[in-house]
């Protein structure tokens, strides 16, 4: 855990005028209400049960500063403490009851982004982001490979045998975490979509989407990445990009559209979403059965964050075989692998706890594997899951879709 | 006491007992420990800020850091949620914060005798997460039933809003172990053993030490009560031409004798008026409803039924229109989310602003509930005819006996305050229309507060009006339980204690 501020102020720097006009009323929002029913769902806060890491501090440190108490020295770690799952804006009181009527919803994971950014801004770095930051500029691809580098020379060294094209209409965007290190899930992504003839191809250099720098507080850099993206997009003429991760979705449906507003003219596709309609529609016919007790991992980006949870329950429900023990999305709004915005490389412990608790929750319903739809999730919850004395194997979904179509996986 | 500065000694010392990764002393960790959600002069948080934050994991930890305190005359301020509507865990005297929130473990669930022994970092709603799979609950259900842990409820004398069926906390919490301000660990129950709900021997501690705002120790463990889960749960919501109407049909209602019955609440015109003008998610009634009263029953399946039928009938005999089961059982399950609902409130002008909600809880006979209604609207409307940035927005009435709906109740003005505003001549205006209200509820012999505390600033100068001869026992045993006065000083007015040893 740690203080991470001294007794005195550390420096000086206030709000600049601008944050404070952007931010004042939802600090307030939160401020006035108080009542914290936020607290415990958040994933860090159920480990640490420490109060500076809850919106409430992420709100109520703007009010402070706006008023001159805290400075940005005193408060830039504290916004380290968050995987930007987005629970906390779910279960607040203000989203719940004022939303409709006054479009609000209270956007503590835009906050914490912000908050990050202005600390990079004001030199303020964290010491593990600044070197992953650092090395994901000199790869062009997050360094995923624990001290192996992750070279641009390698990105679609995951495609290797299975002759895809580059270019086209389509084009699959393979998440770093994806390309590099679990490739068994872009593999089985690949050979479902030719499976059933759907025509795509990939990027002429794919660099990262550029979505962790910005929630790391890399604005520039992320910025530089997505021009990059979009750049390469155009000159390979893609209309529809798949997107194969949660992480990703995220960055290309809600940091994209800031950086370039009108003129972002792609389809962004959820390859999950994708798949369920070829299921849904027969076109994609899973006819092996599948011999597992599994239960389903809510990905926090598509759960909490795009409110998509239906989709993957019916393809595991469309699977022969399978024995599926559901645990109902709202449920899993507490529920979280640890492995988003950055926090595992800043707190390693914490998100490692927060991964145990969540197989501790999985291993009470009896089950031989957690199917996971997010790549960066299926790392932690697999070390987790291999800990325990009756192991729990962790499978992406569209590795067990691949499976029950009679492909090849791996 | 003097405001208190903490040395780097005392500092590495608490590091020495508590681990040097649950000591905090920065900035951040300080101010976001100062307040709570009841209104905070904002202008002031400074004022309000502790020296030092300590998270202890074991009772022998919180021990030791009291014996420290008693050592270095430090003052200690317990913190649990930090969720209470009186100032319990506010600083005043800044000094050594106790969190408890990592003190939040299930210790045992004893199906063959009902219990539960929990630390007091728990939360209720986190703890009955557990509990359902064994087929019992710990009915301790406050608006702030998703963030409120046991040992704020235990410190701050909590109520529920099904306690007039479950009962409240005080009657939930069976025993707990307790850090004295001496840091002696002590076990309080109704008797000596921990799972014993009702003993004669020696005098009734329990109650001593509960609701006392940290006053008089920081809890460590407790043994709560396990109810089976309900089978069935009813609520039925009536409207009413008039408030008086609703009023008369509370009191039939609240006197039925249904045995499933957990609570009535009754809304007056002017939170009628206020839900219509500002509640997002108020289904539009007719102008001709001027008055609400919700009910709500839980209990086995055919007990709840035959119950139903009744309550329905004497809604409708005494005058109510039943809301339909849409917004019954919508509005009923959304109680928790709803009471932290308003984002905003109005000034005179008709201009929206966002406010902070700060909420009345006395204790008032039924028979007293109209005058002391009328009384209290006056109070709010002169606060606001000269401060624009209070609002009214009507009020409640809940049923606050345990075990039994009948009797007096919890009474409720909700006062909208744009917080952003404070400066120091709002704030006075403000302590002193608090010290008005609590003063209308005394002489309607009631009691200022039902279940948030009376320490906060202004209602508290009645506290020994209220308790009589009974406020100098609270002094004596304050000056007995902590010669030091390092146990949260300055609440409660228990400060004079000292004084008066001195002179």
């Amino acid at each position: 855990m740690g203080d991470g501020t001294t007794s005195e102020a550390q420096g000086q720097t206030a709000l600049p005028p601008e944050f404070v006009e952007e931010w004042r009323n939802a600090a307030y929002n939160c401020y006035s209400s108080g009542h914290k029913f936020c607290r415990e769902v958040c994933p860090v806060m159920q480990v640490t049960r420490d109060e500076r890491h809850t919106p409430t501090t992420f709100h109520a440190n703007v009010v402070a500063m706006e008023k001159g108490f805290l400075t940005l020295e005193d408060v830039a770690e504290d916004y380290v403490n968050c995987t930007q799952c987005g629970a906390c804006e779910l279960r607040c009181p203000n989203t719940l009851f004022t939303g409709d009527f006054y479009r609000f919803r209270t956007r503590t994971v835009d906050l914490v982004k912000a908050m990050r950014s202005l600390a990079v801004e004001n030199g303020i770095e964290q010491p593990g982001w600044k070197e992953w930051n650092a090395l994901t500029d000199r790869y062009r691809n997050e360094p995923v490979l624990n001290g192996q580098p992750s070279l641009q020379e390698n990105v679609a060294d995951w495609a290797k045998g299975l002759d895809l094209p580059i270019g086209g209409e389509a084009v699959l965007f393979c998440d770093c975490e994806a390309a590099f290190y679990r490739t068994s899930l872009p593999r089985a992504v690949a050979r479902i979509l030719k499976h059933v003839g759907y025509e795509f191809g990939l990027m002429r250099e794919q660099w990262c989407c550029g979505g962790p720098a910005a929630e790391m507080g890399y604005a520039e850099q992320a910025r530089r990445f997505a021009e990059h993206n979009v750049a390469d997009w155009r000159a390979v003429g893609a209309k529809r990009i798949l997107v194969l991760d949660p992480h990703d979705y995220i960055a290309f449906t809600e940091d994209y559209p800031k950086y370039f507003g009108d003129e972002l003219d792609f389809e962004f596709v959820l390859v999950l979403e994708l798949v369920a309609e070829l299921v849904r529609d027969g076109t994609l016919k899973l006819t092996q059965p599948v011999d597992r007790v599994v239960t389903y991992h809510d990905a926090c980006r598509l759960n909490k964050r795009k409110g998509i949870y239906q989709a993957p329950r019916d393809i595991l429900n469309a699977i022969p075989g399978l024995t599926f023990k559901d645990v109902d999305h709202v449920t899993q709004w507490s529920y979280c692998s640890g492995a988003g915005a950055g926090f595992a490389i800043e707190r390693p412990e914490v998100a490692a706890e927060i991964a145990r608790r969540r197989m501790e929750k999985a291993a009470a319903l009896e089950i031989d594997t957690l199917i996971s739809a997010c790549a960066w999730s299926e790392r932690p919850l697999t070390e987790q899951g291999g800990k325990r004395e009756q192991p729990i194997e962790v499978m992406d979904l569209m590795e067990i879709v691949a499976q029950s179509a009679g492909l090849e996986v791996g | 006491m003097a405001v208190a500065t903490i040395s780097d000694a005392v500092v590495d010392e608490l590091r020495a007992i508590c681990g040097h990764d649950y000591v905090f002393t920065g900035r951040s960790a300080r101010f976001n420990r100062a307040r709570v959600p009841a209104p905070f002069p904002v202008h002031r948080w400074d004022e309000f800020v502790p020296d030092v934050v300590v998270l202890p994991r074991t009772a022998e930890q919180v021990s030791d850091v009291v014996k420290l305190a008693n050592r270095a005359r430090l003052p200690v301020v317990p913190r649990a949620g930090g969720t209470g509507l009186t100032d319990g865990a506010v600083p005043l005297k800044h000094g050594i914060l106790v969190d408890v929130k990592l003190m939040n473990e299930i210790k045992e669930i004893d199906l063959v005798d009902r219990t539960v022994t929990v630390g007091p970092g728990i939360n209720m709603l986190k703890l009955n997460e557990e509990l359902r799979k064994h087929g019992v609950i710990y009915p301790d259900n406050p608006a702030s039933y998703p963030c409120s842990l046991v040992g704020g409820r235990i410190g701050t004398g909590g109520w529920s809003l099904i306690g007039g069926r479950f009962g409240h906390t005080r009657d939930l919490v069976i025993s707990f172990e307790i850090v004295l301000p001496t840091g002696d660990i002590i076990e309080v129950g109704d008797g000596g053993g921990r799972k014993v709900r009702k003993s004669s021997t020696g005098f009734q501690l329990k109650h001593l030490f509960m609701g006392h705002q940290g006053t008089l120790g920081i809890v460590t463990e407790a043994t709560l009560e396990l109810v089976p889960r309900p089978e069935a749960e009813f609520s039925a919501f009536f409207t009413y031409p008039d408030y008086m109407t609703a009023w008369e049909s509370t009191g039939a209602l609240a006197k039925s004798g249904i045995a499933t019955l957990a609570g009535v609440v009754l809304f007056d015109e002017r939170k009628l008026d206020y839900l219509r003008r500002d509640d997002e998610a108020y289904i539009p009634q007719p102008p001709e409803v001027r008055a609400v009263v919700a009910t709500a029953m839980y209990g086995n399946a055919d007990e709840v039924r035959a119950g139903a039928k009744r309550l329905m009938r004497i809604g409708v005999e005494t005058g109510g229109n039943y809301l339909g089961d849409e917004i019954s059982h919508g509005d009923w399950a959304a109680r928790h989310d709803r009471y932290a609902t308003p984002l905003h409130g109005r000034l005179r002008s008709g201009q929206v602003v966002p406010m902070s909600w700060h909420c009345e809880d006395a204790a008032i006979p039924y028979s007293a509930l109209p005058k002391v209604r009328e009384e209290w609207h006056a109070i709010a409307d002169s606060l606001i005819e000269r401060f624009e940035m209070f609002d009214d927005w009507g009020m409640f009435a809940y049923t606050n006996g345990p075990y039994k709906p009948w009797g007096d109740y919890l009474t409720e003005i909700d006062i909208g305050i744009w917080e952003m505003r404070w400066d120091d001549e709002s704030w006075a205006a403000w302590v002193q229309t608090k010290r008005d209200i609590s003063a209308v509820a005394l002489r309607h012999g009631g009691s200022i507060t039902a279940c948030h505390g009376a320490s906060r600033e202004g209602e508290v100068d009645l506290v020994p009006t209220e308790l009589g001869g009974g406020f100098e026992v609270m002094k004596q045993i304050k000056r007995t339980l902590d010669p030091n006065n390092v146990m949260n000083p300055g609440k409660y007015l228990l400060d004079q204690a000292y004084e008066e040893g001195e002179s």
